[in-house]
Formats: C-alpha cells, structure tokens, sequence
C-alpha cells in the first residue's frame, strides 16, 4: 500500500477488532469502531455489532459491503423464520444462515463474522463464520486483523463460568489492548450483553480507555505535552 | 494513443440570441494519414435539432443509425419531432446502456426547443450530460477550442455575429491540432433558417 | 432461430454488446477511455431541525475542467436529495433511476418516501455491480423517522452519521467538520459550517472547484440553494469585444428556410357530410 498516496478507490472495509465471550448466563459482543478506506479513516464512530434478531447479534470484519449484505439478508430470513416459527429463531438457526451465505458464496465475499446471542433451548452461544463459510461454536471467538494480538491474552485470562461484569470487563480489555497494538482497530468500544433478561448495549468512549504500554494522556494540543510533563522531550 | 484520437475531430456547440451554431472540421484521417477532407460530422436530426459525433468515426455513424431509428420510432408514435431536451436524454439512456463496453464517441446536441429557446449539450462516451448555458466542445482539439470560446464568446450574440465567432474559434484551434482541420462545416440555426456554410482552411 | 431483423428498443439494463471489441483493442494497447468524473467535495450534516447537504460544481476529465458549474445535488424525492461523487455517468444515471422507483412506490403506497427505502436501493444496486458503478454518494433527508443522513460507497457499504464528508476533497472538508461541528446546530450555523466545508475542498482539492451549492431538507419543505456563494468569480473579463477585421473564408453556402409554422385563425366552412 501506498502510504504517501490516501487511496479513496480502495474498497471500503473494516480492519477490525470483534469479540464474542460466553459467560454463565448469556454472552457478550464486543468491538472497535474504526472503518478504513486504504489508510484513511472513513468512520471512527461505526457500529459493527448488528442486530439480526431481538436475541441474537453479529459481529462484522472484512470488507463493509460485503458483511451489511449478508447481515440485511440474514436478518430478512430470520424474520421470515421468526414468522412461519411462531417463536424467536434460536441462535444456531442464524448462524447457519450467515454460514449458508458465507460458504455458497465464499468466492464472491470477504467477510468473516461472529454470531452471538442467547435462545431458551441452549442459553448463551457464540459462533464463528470465518472466511471460507466453516461455523465453529466456541466458548469464546475473536476476529478482525486485531485479533492476532488477543489470541495469547485469552488463552490466559478466559476462565470458565464468568460473572457478567468479568466478561464485559475482559472484553472491553481485550479490544482496548488490540487497538493499542493494531493500526486497523480504533475509536471506540462498544459492548453488546445479551442474556435471559434481553439486551445491553455499552459504549466505552475512546478516551475513557485504560492506557497501555507507552500510550500517552490524551491531550487537546501536542503543545500540552511539551509544557505540563517534563521540559526536555526526550528526556524519558 | 487514444482511440478517441484515431479519427481525429474537433467540434463545437454555441449559443446566440435565439439561435445556435453548431460547427466542425471536415477532415477524416487514420492516425496520421487523411482519408477524406469533405467528411461529415454533424447530422441532422430534425430541421430544428442537429448532432455532432466526435472521436471513433465507425462508432459515431453507427450510434447516428440507432439515433435515427429511434427518433423516427418517436416521431410515428408521437406523430411529433422531439424536443432538444428529450433528444439528449435519449442519447444519454443509449450511451449509458453500454456503461461498460462503449461506443467511443462524444455528441454534441444543439437545437432549438420551444419558443425558440437554443438547447445546446455534450456528453462524454457514456452519457455524462454536461449543460452548458454558453458553448460546448468535443474532439481532439478540445483543449485548444475551450481556450478560444472561452475568450472569444459574448452573451446574445446575432446569427451572423455568432457565425463569425465560432468560425474563428474553430478554425484557430484547429490549426493546433494535427489530428482535425481541412476546413470547417458550420450551421447556423435560427427560428426562420438553417444556414449551412463551407469554411476554407489550411490544407496542411 | 432466426435473427431479428431490426432490433427493437431494448426494455433496460446494461448492453455488453462492445465488450468484446473493446478488449480486443485494450489487448492491442489502446488504452480504454478516461470519462467525465465528478472529482469532488461533497458534505452533509445534521443540525438542530434537518439536513444540510453541500457541494462544490467542478467536473473533471482527466486534468482538464469540463464543466465549470455543474449541478452534484441530485434530486431523489420531495424530501430526499443525494450528493454524487465519482463518474459522472453512473452518480447521475443511479440516482435518475432510483428516484424512479421511489415515485412509483410514492404513487402505490401514497405515502412519503423513506430516506432508507433509498439507501436500500440504492446499495443494492451498487453491491450488484461490485464497485464497478463508481458512485460514491451522500444521502440525505428528512421523513417519518427524523433526519437521515448516510454516506454510501461504490461497493455498496453504507454509514450512518452526524456528519459526513466524500469525494476527493473529503480530507479537507473533515478537517473542518471535525474540529467545528456540534450537536444542534441552528440552521444558518449549518449553512455556514457546510460552505466552510466546501470551501476548503475547492481551495485545497484540485478535482473541486467553482462554486458552492447548498440543499436544506426540514420537516415538510427544502430549499435548494443553487450557488449558494460564488468563491471564484472570473477575473480575466476583457471589456472590449473581439472584433475579426478580416472575415472568414466561405466557399459555400446553403441556405434552407424553415417551414412556417402555420396557425388557423377562425374556422373555415363546414365539412359537407
């Protein structure tokens, strides 16, 4: 990629941190808010965690386009579904739907996302659709170009039967620390808890974000820098 | 090299007061060699609306054929010529249709709408309408004609006032491009006659 | 079965008739056509009662300026209008045909269109084609639901936001948007704050130029400010006319009266039966 160049032609994507954690009793989305055309930042304040049904979301990473369309058809299916079942559609059945587009189409489509949300049959339940249209279920799943930065992490810090709070709090962690780390993730966090209770959105702005290694306060001006801390800059 | 340069063309629309002139060069080359010095380039469509194609000659006399065809389709159903108006858009939906594989040509239209107000317009190769209040160009020597209208055109000018303006326009940037020349063909329209003149130019 | 002689008006859709002969000579090295681009700054945003919508009014081919004043806010319903940016033919012919259907779909529901009803259609028809209808677009709008502002780009990804900017002056437009805009703002405030906006793509953007137009889309009415302020005025005027002393050389010239357009005054006798 051209850095000098801002390349507008380039199709509209979402490098993209996006997590799905399961905890005891339902399960919880999260993800930045940073959409990228090349190297400019084309939104910094976007939503990629859509609702499909009132009980099950997904999270969207890979090219912009690509994902909103199987999630507006998945979720014209689900009503449909929702319709002709005569009670909410279960999160398997909406996983296999983003999977059934992914994978009969995976030579058209560069997206992969995560299913998440919580049915009365299996309670809370994460799914992840990568590239080529696979599902897997897993007790945890996370995605996007940040994601390679997490894996380690959560190897460490998941833990079986989590309280809600912990969850929210891991995942809000865990996408801080990839947007410290990954150019493509960035701006905000936004959180999506769903349980047997219904749905919680959170929205974690991002100055509010702890501060990782190096990162510096966030400043109004770079001349703040200069003036408050220390007199010489290089001086660390 | 362009296709659109392979003919060679130079072409302009301009508006007077309630008139138009239309005008180009008459020459018709393969690259750099000339074929023919007397060929046209602007057909009429109607007594009151005329059209210029400019760049790939087989392109333009095809796109005309099927311009034709549909005008005349028009004129049985409407039992009416269209209006300037309608004739660009009907060139605009012909060239958009073929948005990805299409004709290289660039029209221009001029003709006088109702109550004889001038219509002039141009397009690019599928169907981008630019207009435009004052003249419009097309071809190979567009660059050069856009310098010479842009200085040379005045607001309401009069039938034999405009003529001499954008002879002079044509004939001048024609002279800075190898690809056009060999004369000009230039119509003056005005509610009560269509003044059709053969301009001498360089034969070089 | 036999070729139709005369081929009929054909009922819609694109024609890949060319494609063939036009590879062919991309093949020997012609290089394809360049075509009439809106190289652009276009902005919307929301303030206090609606949407303001702006544009600058250069088009561009290749480097050459080929319409000084063109028009960028394309009309898509009495209470939606949508800025184009990208190839001139396909931001015009999208939004022409968009808007189509949304009357159509006016006069079946008798009801005001959606500003999302257009953003679906019109997403779809660009994720049709992939990227390859260039038409980057800002729609705006005011209906049932409030004020809707949202971007949509030539692959068919869609934004919801405050405000947006898109084209190539949209870095400088942002800039100015982000360090100025707020929440409710007042009408002449948005005014102001978009033809900033503008301003900053036709002086910092080369593909935008001219002069600024500005839509402002309220609950149940609009005003479409067409050259809304005029920044580059033409300075090169000369006062005297150009005069040609010697006349232009004509070696033929054919005059054809037109027919006189005949009217009936009073009527003539009764046909006899």
């Amino acid at each position: 990629m051209d850095l000098g160049k801002v390349n507008l032609d380039a199709p509209h994507s979402m490098g993209t941190t996006i997590i799905g954690v399961t905890y005891n009793g339902g399960v919880v989305l999260g993800a930045d808010s940073r959409t990228s055309t090349g190297v400019y930042v084309a939104n910094r304040a976007s939503d990629k965690i859509t609702q499909l049904t009132d009980n099950v979301f997904v999270c969207r990473s890979g090219s912009a386009a690509d994902s909103q369309i199987v999630s507006d058809y998945v979720r014209y299916f689900l009503h449909q579904h929702t319709i002709q079942l005569g009670q909410p559609a279960t999160v398997k059945v909406a996983a296999n739907l983003v999977r059934l587009l992914a994978y009969n189409n995976k030579n058209m489509l560069q997206t992969g996302m995560i299913v998440g949300g919580w049915d009365k049959y299996e309670g809370g339940k994460i799914y992840g659709v990568p590239l080529g249209g696979t599902i897997i279920e897993q007790p945890f799943s996370i995605g996007g170009s940040g994601s390679s930065y997490l894996y380690g992490f959560f190897d460490q810090a998941w833990k079986e039967g989590m309280t809600k709070d912990e969850a929210e709090q891991l995942v809000v962690k865990a996408v801080s620390l990839a947007i410290a780390r990954d150019g493509a993730s960035g701006g905000v966090v936004r959180t999506v808890i769903i349980n047997s209770e219904g749905v919680t959105r959170n929205f974690y702005p991002g100055d509010k974000l702890p501060l990782w290694h190096e990162e510096l306060e966030p400043h109004n001006s770079l001349l703040d820098i200069l003036n408050s801390t220390s007199p010489e800059p290089m001086n660390i | 090299m362009s296709i659109f340069e392979y003919n060679g063309s130079a072409l302009i629309a301009m508006v007077g007061k309630n008139c138009f002139a239309i005008a180009s060069d008459r020459r018709l080359g393969v690259q750099l060699q000339t074929i023919a010095t007397d060929f046209q380039r602007i057909y009429k469509v109607h007594d009151r609306l005329f059209l210029g194609l400019s760049g790939l000659a087989t392109d333009a006399q095809t796109l005309y054929q099927r311009l034709v065809f549909r005008h005349k389709l028009y004129q049985l159903r409407e039992e009416r010529d269209m209006k300037p108006e309608t004739f660009a858009s009907l060139v605009s939906a012909i060239l958009y249709e073929k948005r990805f594989g299409p004709y290289f040509c660039q029209p221009v239209i001029a003709g006088l709408g109702d109550e004889d107000k001038p219509f002039i317009c141009t397009m690019d190769s599928i169907g981008a309408k630019e207009l435009a209040k004052d003249f419009v160009v097309a071809g190979t020597a567009s660059e050069s004609l856009y310098g010479a209208c842009e200085s040379m055109f005045r607001p309401d000018m009069e039938p034999e006032d405009l003529f001499e303006t954008i002879s002079q326009a044509l004939l001048s940037s024609v002279d800075r491009d190898c690809l056009s020349g060999w004369g000009g063909h230039v119509y003056v329209v005005t509610p009560t006659e269509v003044k059709e003149r053969i301009l001498k130019g360089r034969m070089d | 079965m036999s070729q139709v002689a005369v081929e009929a008006p054909p009922k819609g859709g694109f024609s890949f008739d060319l494609c063939r002969r036009n590879g062919m000579l991309s093949k020997k090295g012609v290089p394809p056509p360049s075509y009439r681009k809106t190289g652009t700054t276009i902005v919307g945003l929301i303030f206090q009662d609606g949407v303001i919508l702006g544009a600058d009014t250069r088009a561009t081919e290749g480097p050459i300026v080929c319409d000084k004043n063109c028009e960028k806010i394309h009309y898509m319903a009495p209470n939606i209008y949508c800025c184009g940016a990208g190839t001139a033919a396909d931001t015009e012919a999208v939004t022409d045909m968009v808007s189509s259907q949304l009357q159509l779909h006016r006069y079946h529901t008798g009801r005001e269109s959606r500003v999302v009803t257009a953003l679906t259609l019109l997403k779809s028809h660009l994720f049709k084609y992939q990227g390859h209808v260039q038409a980057a677009l800002v729609l705006g709008g005011v209906d049932a639901n409030g004020p809707h502002l949202h971007t949509i780009y030539p692959h068919g990804s869609t934004d919801t936001l405050p405000f947006a900017t898109m084209g190539s002056g949209s870095l400088a437009a942002m800039s100015v948007f982000e360090s100025k805009y707020r929440e409710g703002l007042t009408k002449e405030e948005g005014i102001k704050l978009v033809c900033e906006a503008i301003c900053s793509g036709i002086f910092n953007d080369l593909g935008s130029g001219s002069n600024v137009d500005v839509c402002v889309i309220t609950k149940g009415q609009k005003e479409y400010l067409r050259n809304h302020q005029l920044p580059n005025p033409r300075t090169y005027v000369s006062s005297k006319r150009f005069s040609f002393p010697k006349k232009t050389e004509v070696l033929l010239t054919r005059i054809t009266p037109l027919k006189e357009m005949v009217e009936v005054i009073g009527g003539g006798d009764i046909m006899e039966e």
